[in-house]
């Protein structure tokens, strides 16, 4: 199980996950920060659910109300020609 | 520059009602989708009710969609929304072609799936639940020669019934093993404890499996303990309490998958596994509110076990703490979605009130409206979770706690 990749677009599994959290005894923002877990191209989409969950089972804090994980916009994959780069400009 | 009355995000259930219902109203709305069809996750659903009827979510949705547009209701589809900006009392909702400024902003997102990570769940063959649904009930593809299903849950048995309809044969179905992030999704008492509740909301067959152990704990105990080797079948699927999924195999794409025979407190049992061959494995981690966008607004947010997960916080008005947003369907927590309609008509009409020189005549409408998402809460036929009721509540409460908080602010700025 250790070495089943929990995020997809960065690679990182759950033995890496476990072990960053514990040694650096960290919030769920930090084990993103410190793993790039859920910072990939779909924006953790399909893994945050799954980081969260490592998170407080290593912490054995329930969930709180707050989001474990900040969510940060553009929420979906974008171009920065899209963001308004330069080939928009008028 | 021009201003809505009210942009709509997401064209399920939720959306397209809260769109019916604002555009009866004479208000100027623009319904945003990023995938290429109106529906929402309506398109997938094909299952037989309690007492026998079809529930065929492709006809819904054309319902709704076709009110719409005879309403004249500007729909946009493939366009995904990234970003909601606050500017004084607007909003700018931003995707990737334009924006749009509006007053007000009806959040209908719907649900997520939650993954359940298993070894080898990174081969070509394994997906989520869902994607085999829409696969098979919206594009028509196959998903495959033989499948397993992974996780016990009302979402997976109502999935497995649209793929047998489809003719697609599915080998069993079974728990995740027991690991850090499957958590009570692998415990066989709390699945057999949650089946128990739910299964008389569930579609025809799985009742008479869930029915099959009462609600006593002691009945629940012996079923686990001397719960069938082959499983106990729903339309020649064995469904197997008492095994699980250890772990993928295959060198290009899935070839097969490791059982392993779990305890009743889903411990696996040594030496006990067993080879089989299937070439697709879907997964189900069950459903969570998508609120990425109530995040990224500023919406409070209350964790909820019975609503799937963190569900923005708002009162039965649809109403969130921030005048002007407002959240409608899955992302208010996991319900079925005849809910979600419903939970839709409360939130057009909410904003209709609000944008109304009457305000009186639309407020019965939406007094009928809130007690309409009650019954038919109360009538369900599907039910993700045990004690939605009570989750609600505790959301409510949240809400005007908020509220009180923000007129206590109020007052003593006024008092100094
Ligand atoms: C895989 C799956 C299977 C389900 N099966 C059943 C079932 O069998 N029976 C049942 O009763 N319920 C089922 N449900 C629950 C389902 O969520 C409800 O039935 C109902 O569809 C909820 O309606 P909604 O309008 O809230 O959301 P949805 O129907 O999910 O619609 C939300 C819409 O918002 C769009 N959207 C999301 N984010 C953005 C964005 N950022 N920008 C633009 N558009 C966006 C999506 O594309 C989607 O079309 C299922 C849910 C899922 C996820």
């Amino acid at each position: 199980m250790k070495d089943t990749i929990i995020c997809r677009c960065e690679e990182v599994t759950l033995g890496e996950l476990e072990e960053l959290a514990k040694k650096h005894h960290s919030s769920a923002r930090e084990l993103k920060l410190l793993s790039r877990a859920g910072m990939g191209f779909c924006g953790g989409r399909t893994c945050r659910q799954a980081v969260d969950r490592v998170l407080t089972s290593i912490t054995k804090k329930d969930p709180t109300d707050a989001l474990p994980l900040k969510v940060a916009p553009p929420v979906r994959p974008m171009s920065l020609v899209d963001l308004g780069g330069a080939a928009k400009d008028e | 520059m021009q201003v809505y009355d009210a942009v709509i995000i997401g064209a399920g259930p939720a959306g397209l009602a809260a769109a019916i219902q604002c555009r009866e109203n004479n208000l100027n709305v623009v319904v945003l989708d990023e995938y290429p069809k109106a529906g929402g996750r309506l398109l997938g659903q094909l299952y037989q009710e309690p007492d026998g009827t079809w529930w065929n979510g492709i006809e819904e949705s054309k319902a709704l969609e076709t009110k719409a547009e005879q309403l004249d209701t500007d729909i946009r589809l493939g366009v995904s929304v990234h970003h909601i900006e606050t500017l004084d009392n607007q909003f700018v909702v931003h995707t990737k072609k334009e924006n749009f400024t509006t007053k007000n902003v009806i959040i209908a997102t719907g649900a997520a799936e939650s993954p359940v990570p298993v070894p080898g769940w990174t081969l070509p063959g394994v997906m989520s639940i869902g994607a085999a649904q829409v696969m098979t009930n919206v594009h028509r593809v196959k998903v495959g020669e033989k499948g397993i299903i992974v996780g016990i849950n009302v979402l997976s048995a109502a999935i497995a019934q649209e793929l047998h309809l489809a003719g697609i044969e599915l080998h069993s179905m079974v728990l995740p093993a027991k690991h850090i992030i499957s958590g009570e999704q692998a415990n066989p008492r709390k699945v057999i404890d949650d089946l128990s509740r739910v299964a008389h909301l569930a579609p025809s067959k799985f009742i008479q499996f869930g029915s099959k152990f009462a609600k006593y704990k002691w009945a629940q105990n012996l079923a686990l303990q001397f719960y069938p080797k082959n499983g106990i079948k729903m339309w020649e699927m064995p469904i197997h309490l008492r095994k699980a999924i250890k772990q993928i195999n295959g060198t290009e794409k899935v070839e097969s998958v490791t059982l392993v025979d779990v305890t009743a407190d889903g411990e696996i049992v040594e030496h006990s596994e067993e080879e089989v061959q299937v070439d697709f494995v879907c997964i189900a981690g069950g459903l969570y509110p998508l609120a990425e966008l109530a995040a990224v607004v500023g919406c409070p947010f209350q964790y909820s076990e019975e609503l799937g997960g963190h569900v923005p916080i708002h009162n039965e008005r649809m109403e969130t703490p921030i005048p002007g947003i407002y959240v409608a369907g899955n992302i208010t927590g996991i319900e079925s979605a005849k809910v979600a309609r419903e939970q839709g008509i409360v939130a057009g009409l909410s904003i209709a009130k609000k944008e109304s020189d009457s305000p009186d005549i639309i407020e019965e409408k939406l007094q009928t409206a809130i007690e309409n998402v009650k019954a038919t809460r109360k009538a369900a036929t599907i039910q993700f979770h045990p004690n939605i009721p009570e989750g609600r509540a505790n959301v409510s409460a949240a809400f005007s706690k908020i509220i009180d908080e923000q007129k206590t602010e109020t007052t003593k700025e006024k008092i100094s």
